[in-house]
C-alpha cells in the first residue's frame, strides 16, 4: 500500500502544480502566436494549445514600438515609481524600528501601539480623504501622489524591529561609549546586520507596488503617465481588443517580477512566515 | 516590550552620573528624529484621512471645491436603503463565505503536502506560490480568457470530461463563481506558506508518542496538527475574511462589477459612489460602514479563536 499513497501523492501534486503554471503558460504561449492562431486550436485539447504553430514575435515588436499603446513606457513608469517607493520604504521604516528596538524615549510604548493601530485602517476607507489631500497639495496626476504617501509600512517596521531586536545590545553600547553617534551606530552596525530582512521588506514592497491598481487610477489621469496594471486592464476590457497583444504585454510585465521572486524565493517567503508569527 | 526591558536593563549597568543623563538626552533627541519621517507619514496620510473620512462621511459633498453642507446621518440612513449597497455587501459576503473556508483547507492541504522534505518538493512549493507573484490584472486578464465560452480551456477541458460547458462571466449567477475561482488560484499559495511555517513549529515528538499509542494518521491530524495550528489558523482566516471583504482589484478586471451589477463588492461600490458618480460624502459614509463591519468580524473571530485556545 505505502508505494501505492506515494505514487497517489505526488499525483495529486503534479496535478495542483499544472493548475497553478497553465495560466502562466498559456499566456506567454499566446504571445507568442499571430491572432487568427489564438483561438484556433482552442476548440479541443492537444498541444497545439500549447505550443504555437507558427511562433512569432510580431506581438511583442508591436507592443514595444506601438505609440497608441506603449506598454514599454508604462512599465517604466511602473519601475520608477515601485523603485521610488521601496527604497524610501526601506529609509523610512528601518529608521522608525531602529527607534522602537533600540533607542530609549519617553512614551514609546504610546507611539508604537499608535503605528500598531494604523494596520486595522483600511486603505479603503481613507480614498476620498487622500484624494482630496492630493488635490490640496497639487499631488494630483503626479507621481509624488503614488510615492509620498506610500512611505510608510506598518508591516516593515514590525519585521526590521523584530530582527533589529535580536542585535545585542552590548555591541551598540559599546560603539556609543568608543563616541559613535546614533546615527552612525544605526548605518555601520544595525542595517549591515539586517541585510536579509531589508531584502524581504524591499521585495514584498516592490511586488506590491507593481500589482497597485486602485489608487493609481484614482489620482493619475494622464493616459501616458499610467501604470502597468491599469494599463493592461484598460486595454483588455476593451471590445474587439488584439488578445495577444495584450498577453505580449502581460508576460513582459510578468517577467520581471517572476525572475525577481525566483531569484528571491527565500527571502520572500521568510518575510511571510514572520508576518505569520504577529497573529 | 521585550526590547524595551533589554536596553533598560543595558542602561543600569552603565556607570551612572551626569555623563549619563546627557547622554539619555541625546539619544531621546536623535530617537524622535528617527521615528519622526514614519510618524509624519502616519499622522499626514493615514490619521488625519481618517479623522478627515469621518467629517465628509456627515456632508453632502458632491464634487471637489464644491458645495458642502452638513447633512447628519443621512448618507447612513440612505445606505441602509441603497438596494444597490446592500447588494454590494451581500456580493462581497458571497465571496468571503465561500473563500474563507474552501481557500483556507486548500492552503492547508497543500502545506501538508509539502511538508515533509523530500525530492521535488521545493520545486512544488515553487509552482505553488506562483500565482501569488503574478499580478492581479494580468491574472484576470488571463482568465478572463480562460473562461471565454468558445474558446477557453476551462470549457475546453469541461467538454474533454463530458461536463456541460458555461459562460461564467456573462451570466449573472455564476460570475461570482468566475471570480472566487480566480481569487483562490492566486490566493492559497500564500496561506500555504503560513501554515507551512506553523507546522514546522509543532514538535515531531508528538507524533512519534501518538503513534506508539497507536493513533493513525486521521487521528493525529485532528487531535494533534489541528489544535496545535490554532493560531495559525486564527491568522489565516481573519487576515482571508479581512481580504476578502475588501476584495476590488480582481472584480475590476475581470468583470468590471458586472453583469448586472451582479459582481459589485463594497470596495467597487465605494470607488464607483465616490469617483464616478463624485458623491464623496455618500461614498465615505459606505468605506465607513465597510470599516465598522472589519472591524467586529475581526474581533469576533478572535474571541472565538481565543476561545477555543483555552479549551
Amino acid at each position: 500500500m505505502r508505494p501505492f499513497y506515494a505514487a497517489l501523492k505526488y499525483a495529486v501534486m503534479t496535478a495542483i502544480a499544472v493548475v497553478s503554471i497553465v495560466p502562466i503558460v498559456w499566456m506567454i504561449a499566446g504571445s507568442l502566436r499571430p491572432y487568427q492562431e489564438l483561438f484556433k486550436y482552442a476548440t479541443s485539447l492537444n498541444v497545439r494549445l500549447f505550443v504555437p504553430v507558427e511562433p512569432t514575435l510580431a506581438n511583442y515588436r508591436e507592443v514595444i514600438w506601438d505609440d497608441r499603446n506603449p506598454f514599454l513606457r508604462y512599465i517604466g513608469n511602473t519601475l520608477i515609481v515601485a523603485v521610488s517607493v521601496t527604497a524610501l520604504v526601506l529609509v523610512v521604516n528601518s529608521m522608525a524600528a531602529f527607534a522602537f528596538a533600540k533607542l530609549r524615549f519617553k512614551g514609546k510604548p504610546i507611539v508604537f501601539a499608535l503605528f500598531m493601530s494604523a494596520m486595522i485602517i483600511p486603505a479603503e476607507v481613507t480614498l476620498v480623504p487622500n484624494y482630496l489631500l492630493m488635490h490640496d497639495f497639487g499631488w494630483l496626476n503626479s507621481y509624488t501622489a503614488l510615492i509620498v504617501p506610500s512611505a510608510l509600512s506598518v508591516f516593515g517596521i514590525f519585521l526590521l524591529r523584530q530582527f533589529f531586536a535580536e542585535i545585542p545590545g552590548e555591541i551598540l553600547e559599546a560603539a556609543r561609549i568608543d563616541g559613535a553617534s546614533v546615527t552612525r551606530v544605526f548605518a555601520s552596525i544595525v542595517l549591515p546586520a539586517a541585510v536579509p530582512a531589508m531584502i524581504t521588506l524591499g521585495l514584498m514592497t516592490f511586488l506590491g507596488n507593481w500589482d497597485s491598481y486602485l489608487w493609481p487610477l484614482i489620482v493619475l489621469n494622464d493616459d501616458k503617465k499610467q501604470m502597468i496594471q491599469v494599463a493592461i486592464a484598460s486595454f483588455s476590457s476593451l471590445e474587439g481588443t488584439d488578445w495577444s497583444k495584450i498577453l505580449a504585454a502581460s508576460t513582459i510585465s510578468t517577467a520581471p517580477i517572476l525572475a525577481l521572486f525566483l531569484f528571491l524565493q527565500r527571502y520572500y517567503i521568510q518575510g511571510i512566515t514572520m508576518s505569520g508569527v504577529k497573529g | 516590550m521585550e526590547q524595551t526591558q533589554l536596553s533598560r536593563a543595558a542602561a543600569t549597568e552603565l556607570p551612572r552620573g551626569k555623563g549619563m543623563g546627557a547622554a539619555l538626552r541625546r539619544e531621546q533627541a536623535a530617537a524622535w528624529w528617527f521615528v519622526l519621517p514614519a510618524l509624519a507619514v502616519l499622522l499626514v496620510f493615514v490619521f488625519y484621512p481618517m479623522i478627515q473620512a469621518f467629517v465628509i462621511s456627515f456632508q453632502n459633498d458632491s464634487l471637489l471645491g464644491g458645495s458642502r453642507s452638513f447633512v447628519g446621518l443621512d448618507n447612513y440612513k440612505n445606505l441602509l436603503r441603497d438596494a444597490q449597497f446592500l447588494g454590494s455587501l451581500k456580493h462581497s459576503f458571497h465571496f468571503a463565505i465561500v473563500v474563507i473556508p474552501v481557500q483556507s483547507a486548500i492552503a492547508l492541504g497543500l502545506a501538508l503536502l509539502i511538508q515533509k522534505q523530500a525530492r521535488l518538493t521545493g520545486l512544488f512549493r515553487t509552482a505553488y506560490f506562483i500565482p501569488v507573484v503574478v499580478s492581479t490584472a494580468v491574472a484576470a486578464t488571463v482568465f478572463k480568457l480562460i473562461y471565454n465560452k468558445e474558446f477557453g480551456i476551462l470549457n475546453n477541458a469541461l467538454k474533454a470530461l463530458h461536463l456541460p460547458t458555461t459562460n461564467f462571466l456573462s451570466n449573472p449567477d455564476t460570475a461570482m463563481y468566475g471570480i472566487i475561482l480566480l481569487g483562490i488560484w492566486k490566493g492559497a499559495g500564500f496561506f500555504m506558506i503560513i501554515f507551512l511555517a506553523g507546522l514546522n513549529n509543532i514538535p515531531q515528538d508528538l507524533y512519534e508518542a501518538s503513534r506508539v499509542d497507536g493513533a493513525n494518521r486521521i487521528q493525529q491530524f485532528f487531535r494533534i496538527t489541528l489544535p496545535l495550528l490554532n493560531r495559525t489558523t486564527a491568522f489565516v482566516v481573519i487576515i482571508t475574511t479581512i481580504d476578502a471583504i475588501k476584495l476590488s482589484g480582481l472584480v475590476f478586471v475581470l468583470t468590471n462589477g458586472g453583469p448586472n451589477g451582479s459582481t459589485e463588492t463594497v470596495v467597487y461600490f465605494i470607488w464607483k459612489t465616490s469617483f464616478q458618480q463624485m458623491q464623496m460624502g455618500y461614498g465615505t459614509a459606505a468605506a465607513f460602514i465597510l470599516f465598522a463591519i472589519v472591524l467586529v468580524i475581526s474581533l469576533v473571530q478572535m474571541k472565538l479563536f481565543n476561545r477555543e485556545a483555552d479549551y
